[in-house]
């Protein structure tokens, strides 16, 4: 089964260059072919997720091409294309599987160059897979940087401009804000990239490789927080935040959902995968700066989000809130913690694209997003009320749904890392999203109808079934997650310098 | 069948919920039989359990029987789904699977012809799964689990006619407010796990009972858990919520905010009593002094309510109020013997006034009048839960509260006994009002009247099997009875926290509280019988005290504005801040400034060619120098 | 045998003369003759020491006719420049000329 993670990468390239053979006039078959590269995308990862033996948590799916070696400064092994999964990713993997496959069903009904939307979005999907899969720095970021710059265009050609009354976003602006944090971001990475490269000495980019030297502690106290902070832009740690909540409202539905989805758990898996099993000293010297960071965004983004009217703007901001969790469980610096950061950056991930989704799916309707003007929508809309109420619930850490396990362990983990006053502000962020959540719904959907709105019908069956999908795996991790569990803690625990 | 399968109580109302989720819309009748049937099949299944406990619990150093799997587990850490049988959890399980399946049947009456029929069965089957999962808990992130169960379908439940905003707000304000309660619970919970290295209550109590944790740390963490109980309990400062609650259907006010979900917060108070004893002896006075607190804001408020249901509801917080008084003198035994009884008369009062309610499609107190003579039945059971509830000998009601009374007066300050016999006065007070109001007298809505008409036996029958049981229930206390069902004794020999006890009847304690009750009684006949003119006057020349009770002591008011004014007005200062400061002065800044500065230096660039060479020449003499300096 | 030197001085010498030319020069077509002086010296430089420290080599030679090569092409191009340049502001004067920015 090797070729399953190749294939996770060549199947969105691939579909990426067919769809330019094909001609745009033909929509109907654009459609199908991305649906079809969804799909086939969807089992892969769920077959990748399902075979990933975890008894020791160490690499599966191995595959290892000489990319570039014995030249200048690179030794046999300098770069090579060098794919694997572990236990952090192969979740994450199903879920960018599963976002991917949802997201076709929410992009149905574009019609403006859809063919060329499509290029883009399996680029970009290509790219995320390329990151949680690859083991060698070169190509994690080259795919990084792949997954990142077609944002751009998606959001300036796709996006929309909204006029706020008191202020305008535009969708240039969301996209260009978002692409040049996240490159900025990049330029950190890439420094600490290299500053590890000629510390290691190795004449290797093999993460392997680079792991089994042991740096010296001031190397690591100093370039930690370059990957820190370079990855932490991209998962939306605070005050490097602002990005998000602008792109998102920017963004078309699909690019919503993939981005906070899966873009924004890039950022955290990196923070994870290179920052702390290469450098755990200096992860534990930056921890509690981590900590504080994340707690502090877990809180500032629920009580921003509780200002908001506008759904997308709310959602935003509640992903940057649960983002802040996943940045807490990360610097707990333990078993039990960590878990909880990957399983949140799972959880987060399907239930923000569901609510993306859902707000794409009123968007494209009512042509608009303010909450207080809707009413009573749950009349005409029962499915989307419901659909709503699921990923609401599960954001505010509804036990049975996926947020709660998640959300639970890192709430532990932090107080096992005596992290007291910071476990407790968590949990008082969980209450806040109640607040944010249930307001939302009451706004909306529930109360009078309100009769402006009596030509909104139920969502397109395509969009139920996208949903559908979304809240079966919200389900049965909030219910089961010994699957989820069993493959992260196998490799956290094998993680260096974790307790 | 014993105490080792327990884990069927939960699953069958489980499976049921499941089905009724998926199929429910094409099942004959929207499935209620479903639902009624894996209900009564949960009480049935007690019935094995409860004689299984019986056969064990004379022997030497019973405690309880634990079953169940693991949920999630790897290294150290370890979540179960395990289910423990004690005495306590009987006590709650008799109440929870017997009171929902009368009020399941009830609620096929009540809620006929109601648009979403089948979903009101569902949500009460998910209701009752997690009622009784709570109950079995054998660890605290499982009893956390349900707990939050159950406040979502409270929720669920209460705004069951979202249609209406009112009933939209409640629901969301039920939640909120107990979800301000269980942030409290789970810092507890995990402050609890984080010394003893397990969710197991009964692992935990272990631990602190010889000593691992220090004295401050225990009294904080069961605060904390005990702010769980002050949301989910509706105890002073959290309270708002149930009066308010009060907007969904009747059988759900009964089930839900009466009889079962309530009430957990006592049963967990009750379940962590070990702790409350080890910690410092301010944690018990907490519970007392909120539970008493409570009690006197609930009984003073009920005098002055209107509503009929909003009455029952005060009287429910009372009565909750009583029982953390108790639990704050750590007596498990008579918090629980209240809380058994009082599950069964709250939830005949609820009945009642639904059957009021489904007759005459009024609730203000001041529109009914004189229904004792069209619902004679109604009107007889709602007299026996009055009677219960104000604790009239030999009404169930007395026996229990006289428990409370005796030993408030043991272990508590005299004045928390004096408040208590002055509760009851009120009680007796609220609860006479509303009797003669609703059922005799002039009727004060003759159309309302004339409509009026009793219930369907499928309503009336379970109201009757109530009214039953709240007259004899509390005959409990007594060995005699307890032995001949079968137990080992009265309920002070069954649910205790160290020894059993043997019922003693509180002389002075039932003397005093009865002269309370009747006087509370008479004093409420005097006042409100016929016209009400009395009552009025007295309204009129207290001014002040009824504007104060009729605002609620205006906790609802000063929470809005602190939601207002702090609370969203802090959201907005963040939110401002966010876009103003962050965003724009932080983000735009920077580029800005690589705007204007990119703008300054571009004059650099003359254009000129001999500049330019010049540049280049004087670089590379200067790297030539530097080049020179490095390697001498 | 005349040593090494003799031709690094020369060199240096054309090179300095080139680098005053350029620096110094009006017009752009001194300017480019400058740029040919300091291109030879370069070339007088590798063919030097081509001979004296690896004889049996040719790779200085090659470079000289490289660089050769490359100034009369860019002499070419340079040229054409300097010519449309006179052409619209009929001036071959390099201070005369500064469109070379934003």
């Amino acid at each position: 089964m090797d070729w399953a993670v190749f294939a996770t990468i060549a199947v969105p390239a691939g579909t990426a260059g067919l769809l330019m053979a094909i001609p745009s006039r033909h929509r109907d078959v654009v459609r199908y072919v991305a649906l079809m590269s969804g799909s086939s995308l969807f089992i892969l990862s769920l077959i990748i997720f399902g075979k990933y033996q975890f008894d020791d948590g160490g690499y599966a799916f191995e595959l290892q091409l000489d990319w570039l070696g014995n030249v200048a400064f690179l030794g046999e092994k300098g770069i090579t294309y060098h794919l694997a999964v572990d236990g952090i990713a192969a979740p994450l993997v199903l879920l960018t599987g599963i976002v991917i496959f949802a997201g076709v069903f929410m992009s149905w009904n574009i019609e403006y160059r859809n063919k060329d939307f499509f290029i883009l979005l399996f680029l970009m999907v290509g790219g995320v897979y390329g990151v949680f899969e690859s083991v060698d720095l070169f190509f994690l970021f080259f795919f990084y940087e792949l997954a990142v710059l077609p944002m751009y265009l998606l959001i300036a050609v796709w996006g929309s401009s909204t006029d706020f009354g008191t202020f305008v976003r535009t969708k240039e602006y969301g996209a260009m804000k978002l692409v040049l944090y996240l490159v900025a971001g990049s330029v950190l990475i890439f420094i600490a990239i290299f500053a590890t490269f000629v510390e290691a000495g190795q004449g290797s980019f093999d993460l392997p490789v680079l792991g089994s030297v042991t740096y010296g502690e001031n190397f690591q106290k100093t370039f930690f927080p370059f990957f820190m902070l370079g990855f932490g832009v991209l998962a939306g740690l605070w005050p490097f935040h602002t990005w998000s909540p602008d792109g998102h409202v920017a963004a078309p539905t699909a690019v919503s959902m993939l981005h906070a989805g899966v873009l924004m758990k890039l950022g955290a898996f990196g923070i994870l995968r290179v920052g702390m099993s290469l450098f755990p000293e200096g992860a534990a010297f930056w921890a509690p700066v981590l900590m504080t960071l994340g707690v502090t965004g877990a809180l500032y983004g629920a009580i921003s989000a509780m200002a908001q009217r506008d759904l997308k703007y709310m959602v935003g901001y509640s992903s940057v809130s649960h983002m802040g969790y996943v940045l807490m469980g990360l610097a707990t610096m333990n078993e039990i913690g960590i878990n909880g950061a990957v399983l949140q950056m799972f959880a987060h991930g399907v239930m923000t694209a569901l609510m993306f989704a859902m707000v794409g799916a009123i968007y494209d309707q009512a042509h608009a997003r303010d909450m207080t003007i809707f009413g009573g929508l749950s009349r005409n809309m029962p499915r989307h009320a419901s659909y709503w109420a699921v990923a609401g619930l599960s954001s505010l850490g509804l036990p049975g749904l996926a947020g709660f396990v998640a959300e639970f362990h890192i709430f532990v983990g932090t107080f096992q890392a005596d992290y007291i006053w910071a476990g407790a502000l968590g949990i008082l962020a969980a209450a806040i999203t109640a607040t944010y959540i249930l307001r939302m719904l009451a706004f909306a959907f529930f109360g009078p109808f309100n009769e402006r709105w009596a030509s909104l019908k139920e969502m397109r069956i395509g969009e139920q079934f996208g949903g559908a999908v979304l809240i079966f795996f919200i389900a049965f991790m909030g219910m089961w997650p010994m699957p989820f569990v069993d493959r992260i803690a196998a490799t956290v625990s094998r993680l260096p310098g974790i307790t | 069948m014993g105490m080792d399968d327990a884990w069927l109580l939960p699953a069958v109302p489980a499976a049921a919920f499941a089905a009724l989720l998926l199929f429910g819309k094409y099942l004959p009748r929207k499935g209620d039989w479903l639902a009624i049937g894996a209900i009564a099949a949960s009480f049935a299944l007690f019935i094995p359990v409860l004689a299984d406990l019986l056969d064990e619990v004379g022997r030497e150093g019973f405690a309880g029987v634990v079953s169940g799997t693991d949920w999630v587990e790897f290294d150290t850490f370890n979540l179960r789904l395990g289910f423990m049988v004690d005495q306590l959890a009987i006590v709650m399980l008799a109440v929870v699977t017997f009171v929902s399946t009368l009020i399941e049947i009830y609620s096929v009456g009540y809620m006929k012809g109601d648009p979403r029929y089948g979903w009101f069965f569902t949500a009460m089957t998910l209701f009752v799964t997690a009622m009784i999962t709570l109950v079995l808990a054998d660890n605290l992130l499982l009893l956390y689990v349900a707990w939050e169960g159950v406040g979502f379908c409270s929720y669920l439940l209460i705004g069951f006619w979202h249609e209406r905003r009112s009933a939209a707000e409640a629901a969301k304000k039920a939640f909120i407010t107990t979800r301000i309660g269980d942030v409290g619970l789970l810092i507890g919970i995990i402050l609890l796990w984080r010394e003893a290295g397990t969710f197991s209550i009964r692992e935990i109590i272990e631990f602190a009972q010889d000593g691992g944790y220090s004295a401050e740390y225990l009294t904080t963490a069961v605060l904390f858990v005990f702010a769980g109980a002050v949301g989910k309990s509706a105890q002073f400062p959290l309270h708002v919520w149930l009066p308010d609650a009060m907007e969904g259907p009747t059988p759900v006010s009964a089930l839900i905010h009466a009889a079962t979900m309530v009430v957990a917060g006592v049963y967990l108070v009750a379940r962590m009593m070990p702790l409350f004893v080890v910690a410092d002896p301010v944690a018990l006075d907490v519970v007392t002094a909120i539970g008493l607190t409570t009690v006197m804001l609930s009984a003073t408020m009920a005098i002055v309510a209107t509503d009929i249901k909003r009455v029952v509801a005060y009287s429910t917080m009372n009565s909750l109020g009583l029982m953390m008084v108790a639990l704050g003198a750590h007596s498990v035994t008579a918090a629980l013997f209240y809380l058994f009884v009082h599950g069964f008369f709250k939830a005949l009062l609820f009945m009642g006034a639904g059957s009021v309610i489904h007759g005459t499609e009024r609730q203000e107190v001041w529109e009914l009048g004189g229904l004792a003579r069209k619902m004679p039945l109604t009107a007889l059971a709602f007299a026996v839960g009055t009677l219960a509830m104000i604790g009239i000998f030999p009404f169930s009601g007395f026996w229990a509260k006289d428990e409370i009374v005796n030993v408030a007066a043991d272990e508590l300050a005299w004045i928390v006994v004096a408040f208590l016999v002055f509760s009851i006065f009120l009680t007796a007070v609220y609860m006479t009002r509303l009797y003669l109001l609703v059922f005799t007298g002039r009727p004060r809505d003759d159309h309302a009247h004339e409509h009026a008409h009793e219930a369907p036996p499928v309503m009336s029958l379970p109201v009757l099997v109530l009214a039953a049981l709240a007259v004899i229930a509390g005959f409990w206390a007594f060995d005699q009875v307890g032995r001949a069902l079968g137990f080992p004794g009265g309920i002070g020999e069954f649910v205790f926290l160290d020894e059993a006890q043997e019922f003693a009847f509180p002389v002075v304690a039932a003397i005093s509280s009865s002269l309370a009750a009747v006087g509370g009684m008479a004093f409420a006949y005097a006042l409100w019988f016929g016209e009400a003119e009395q009552a009025r006057q007295l309204g009129e020349r207290f001014r002040p005290l009824y504007k104060l009770w009729k605002n609620r002591y205006y906790f609802d008011d000063a929470y809005q504005w602190a939601i207002n004014n702090l609370v969203l007005v802090g959201g907005n200062v963040i939110a401002w801040f966010d876009r103003n400061v962050v965003n724009d002065t932080g983000v735009d800044g920077s580029a800005g400034l690589a705007v204007f500065s990119g703008f300054q230096m571009k004059f650099s660039q003359t254009g000129r060619l001999p500049n330019y060479a010049l540049a280049i020449v004087m670089g590379v003499i200067i790297l030539a120098i530097v080049f020179l300096a490095v390697r001498v | 045998m005349i040593p090494i030197q003799h031709f690094l001085v020369l060199s240096s010498i054309l090179f300095s003369l080139g680098i005053y030319g350029v620096l110094a020069r009006r017009s752009a077509v001194l300017i480019l003759m400058s740029v040919e002086l300091m291109l030879q010296a370069v070339s007088i430089n590798f063919i030097a020491f081509a001979v004296y420290l690896a004889p049996e080599e040719f790779t200085g030679l090659i470079f000289a006719i490289f660089v050769i090569t490359v100034a009369a092409a860019e002499v070419g191009l340079a040229l054409a420049i300097v010519l449309r340049i006179y052409r619209n502001k009929a001036t071959a004067n390099v201070d005369e000329v500064d469109i070379m920015k934003w």
